[in-house]
C-alpha cells in the first residue's frame, strides 16, 4: 500500500532529468507543479507541529540547563539536573510514582477476563463493550471528581460502611487510602479500552486451532491457557507498556481534581511535580529538567519493556 | 446468534453473563448515581445519600449557570472546540491527502518526524509552550489555546487521514485530472466526500480529546472570564468540596457531550480509538 506514494519522488526525478519518460506519465513541467503543489499542501500542517511540539521540545531543553523566571536566564549547565537528583523530595515522589504502578495488573487482569469473556460472544456483548467503553469518553478530570465524590466523607461508599456497621473512613487524609482511590479511579478509566485492544487481538487467533484442541479434549481453561493467552501475548505487551507509560505521565488529571497532591506531598506524581515546579516555583528551569528526566525515563522504559517482550517472544517477529 | 463460538457449553454461560453484568454495574453505578445526586437538593443529598432522591430539582444547574459562571465556559469550550477543530480538520487533511496521493518531497522524513511527535509527553511541552505564548501575548486569550489544540493534535490527524485518504482509487483520482479538475476540486469534490467516514471518526476522536483537556485549558487561560468547562467544573470541585450536589451537577454538563457522541457514533469511537494505538 506504501509503495506508490514512495516511489512517486524517485518517478518525477527521472521524469525531470528527461530520461525517456515512460509512458502515460505526465510531462516534467506538470510533474514539478505538482511537486509544488504537494508541498504547499503539507506545509501548514509541518509548519505548525515544527513551531508548536519540535520547537518547545529544543526550548524546553534549553530552559533546563537555565536557572529561570521566565525572562531571566542564568547559565547553570546540568546544574538544575543534579539539583533534582539530589532531591530527596523527587525520590519521595518517585516511590509514589511507582506505587501507582499497583492499578496496572489490576487493568490488565480486569481487562483480560472482560475480553475473553466478551469474546465468547456471551448475550449482550455488543451492548457490554460499549459500556466498558463510557469511562474512556470522560475527561480525568470528570472521573478524578465522580471517585472524589463517591469517596468523600459524607459519599456513598461512607454510607455504605456506616450502614454495615463500620467507622467512616476519611479516604482523602492519609497517604495510602487516597493512593487507593485513585488506583480505583485509574482502573475504572483504564479497563475498557484495553478491553477493546485485547479483543481485537482475541479476533485474529484461528479458531480452527481451538476446534482441533476441543476435538483432542482439551477443556475450556487449558485452551485458554495454553492457546489463546500464549496467542495474544505480542497485544498483552502491548497493553502492558501502554499502561506503565500511562502512570508516569497520565496522572495529572486525577491527582490534580482530587488530592492537589496531598496530604503533603504524599501523592504528588512526577507529572504533577513538573506542574508545581513550574508554575509555583521561582526556578522555572527545574521544572524543564525533570520534563526532560521523566521523557528520558519513559524513553527508556520503553525500551526495555520491548527488549524484555522480544525475549521472551520466540516465534514472533 | 449465529456469531455466538461455540466453545462453551450452554451451562456456563449464565454464570459469565452475570460476571459481566456485575462489572456493567460497577461501571454504571458511579454515573448514575452522580446523575440522580444532580437533580438532589443538597439537604435531602445530606440527610441519604444512598438513597432515592425525594424530590428532583433543577437548582444545582441554575446556581452553576448563574452564580458560577459555567454557561460562559460552556461558550467558550465550544468556541475553542469550533475553530480548532474546522481548521484543524481542513490542514490535517490538505496535508493527509498530499502525503497519500501526491508527491511531496521527503514525504519518508515528514511521517517520521510526525510519528516521533507523536511520543512526546505533554509536560515537556508545557513550559515552553506557556512561555512562547507569553512572548507572543497570546496567554490568557482563546486564540492561544486552539493554536496549541491545533498543533498538538496535528501529527495524528496528519497520519489518521493519510491513511484514510491511501485507500482511494487512483482511478477516480486521475480522471478527476483527466476533466481539468485542479488539486483544490480534487480535494473538495472528490477526495474529501469519498473519505467521509475516516474524517467523521478523526472529528468524534479530536472533539473528545479537547473537550477533555485540562492541563493547557487551564495554564494558558488563568483569567476566570476565559475559562473553559472542564477547568472551570475541576475549580469547582477543588474549591467547594462539599457541595456535592453541585459538583455533580457539573460533572454530568461536561460528560454529557461525550456520553452523547458514544451512544451515537460508537462504532466511529471504538474503530477509531483501536487505530489510535500508536499515540
Amino acid at each position: 500500500m506504501t509503495a506508490p506514494t514512495q516511489l512517486a519522488p524517485g518517478a518525477a526525478l527521472t521524469a525531470a532529468s528527461g530520461a525517456a519518460p515512460p509512458p502515460r506519465r505526465p510531462a516534467a513541467g506538470w510533474r514539478r507543479r505538482e511537486r509544488i503543489i504537494a508541498s504547499l499542501a503539507v506545509a501548514p500542517a509541518l509548519l505548525l507541529v515544527l513551531a508548536f511540539m519540535a520547537y518547545p521540545v529544543g526550548y524546553a531543553l534549553w530552559i533546563s540547563l537555565h536557572r529561570s523566571n521566565g525572562v531571566r536566564y542564568e547559565w547553570l549547565g546540568l546544574g538544575n539536573y543534579i539539583d533534582l537528583l539530589g532531591d530527596p523530595l523527587l525520590h519521595q515522589v518517585f516511590v509514589t510514582n511507582l506505587l501507582f504502578l499497583v492499578a496496572v495488573p489490576l487493568v490488565i487482569f480486569t481487562a483480560v477476563i472482560c475480553a475473553v469473556l466478551l469474546h465468547e460472544r456471551i448475550r449482550g456483548w455488543k451492548f457490554f463493550r460499549v459500556l466498558f467503553f463510557v469511562p474512556n469518553v470522560l475527561s480525568t478530570a470528570v472521573v478524578g471528581l465522580m471517585f472524589k465524590t463517591l469517596f468523600s466523607y459524607r459519599g456513598p461508599i461512607n454510607a455504605a460502611i456506616v450502614a454495615t456497621g463500620g467507622q467512616p473512613i476519611d479516604f482523602f487524609s492519609q497517604a495510602g487510602t487516597s493512593i487507593f482511590v485513585i488506583v480505583m479511579a485509574l482502573v475504572w478509566s483504564g479497563f475498557g479500552y484495553q478491553t477493546l485492544i485485547l479483543l481485537s487481538g482475541l479476533s485474529s487467533i484461528n479458531p480452527e486451532m481451538l476446534e482441533a484442541a476441543t476435538m483432542d479434549g482439551a477443556g475450556w481453561w487449558k485452551r485458554l491457557w495454553y492457546i489463546t493467552l500464549p496467542s495474544i501475548r505480542g497485544v498483552l505487551a502491548l497493553v502492558t507498556i501502554l499502561n506503565v507509560l500511562y502512570t508516569f505521565t497520565s496522572l495529572f488529571g486525577f491527582i490534580f481534581v482530587m488530592t492537589a497532591g496531598g496530604p503533603g506531598y504524599d501523592t504528588t506524581t512526577l507529572d504533577y511535580l513538573i506542574y508545581t515546579l513550574a508554575f509555583s516555583s521561582s526556578n522555572l528551569g527545574q521544572g524543564a529538567a525533570l520534563a526532560v528526566l521523566v521523557f528520558l525515563l519513559i524513553g527508556g522504559l520503553t525500551l526495555v519493556q520491548l527488549k524484555v517482550f522480544r525475549l521472551s517472544d520466540g516465534e514472533e517477529s | 446468534m449465529s456469531e455466538t463460538s461455540s466453545t462453551l457449553s450452554k451451562r456456563s454461560r449464565t454464570p459469565i453473563f452475570l460476571a459481566l453484568c456485575l462489572v456493567a454495574v460497577s461501571i454504571a453505578f458511579p454515573v448514575v448515581f452522580i446523575g440522580s445526586s444532580a437533580f438532589r437538593s443538597k439537604a435531602d443529598y445530606l440527610l441519604n445519600p444512598f438513597g432515592l432522591p425525594e424530590s428532583l430539582t433543577l437548582e444545582n444547574f441554575v446556581a452553576l449557570w448563574n452564580n458560577y459562571g459555567i454557561g460562559r465556559a460552556l461558550g467558550n469550550s465550544l468556541t475553542v472546540i469550533a475553530v480548532a477543530l474546522t481548521l484543524q480538520l481542513l490542514i490535517a487533511g490538505l496535508a493527509g491527502f498530499a502525503m497519500a496521493k501526491l508527491p511531496v518531497p521527503g514525504v519518508k522524513y515528514i511521517r517520521a518526524g510526525f510519528v516521533l511527535v507523536m511520543l512526546v509527553p505533554g509536560q515537556v511541552l508545557i513550559i515552553p509552550t506557556y512561555l512562547l505564548l507569553s512572548n507572543l501575548g497570546l496567554v490568557g486569550s482563546l486564540q492561544g489555546l486552539m493554536l496549541v489544540y491545533i498543533a498538538t493534535g496535528m501529527p495524528f490527524a496528519v497520519f489518521f487521514l493519510s491513511v484514510t485518504f491511501r485507500t482511494l482509487d487512483a482511478n477516480v483520482l486521475e480522471a478527476a485530472r483527466i476533466d481539468g479538475a485542479g488539486f483544490w476540486r480534487t480535494f473538495l469534490s472528490v477526495a474529501v466526500p469519498m473519505g467521509i467516514p475516516g474524517i467523521a471518526t478523526l472529528a468524534v476522536l479530536q472533539f473528545l480529546a479537547m473537550w477533555n483537556e485540562l492541563l493547557f485549558a487551564y495554564i494558558l487561560l488563568p483569567n476566570d472570564q476565559l475559562r473553559l468547562l472542564t477547568p472551570a467544573l475541576a475549580q469547582i470541585g477543588g474549591r467547594f468540596t462539599s457541595d456535592q450536589t453541585l459538583v455533580s451537577a457539573g460533572l454530568i454538563i461536561s460528560s454529557l457531550p461525550p456520553l452523547i457522541l458514544l451512544a451515537l457514533a460508537s462504532r466511529y469511537v471504538m474503530s477509531g480509538l483501536g487505530a489510535s494505538l500508536g499515540r
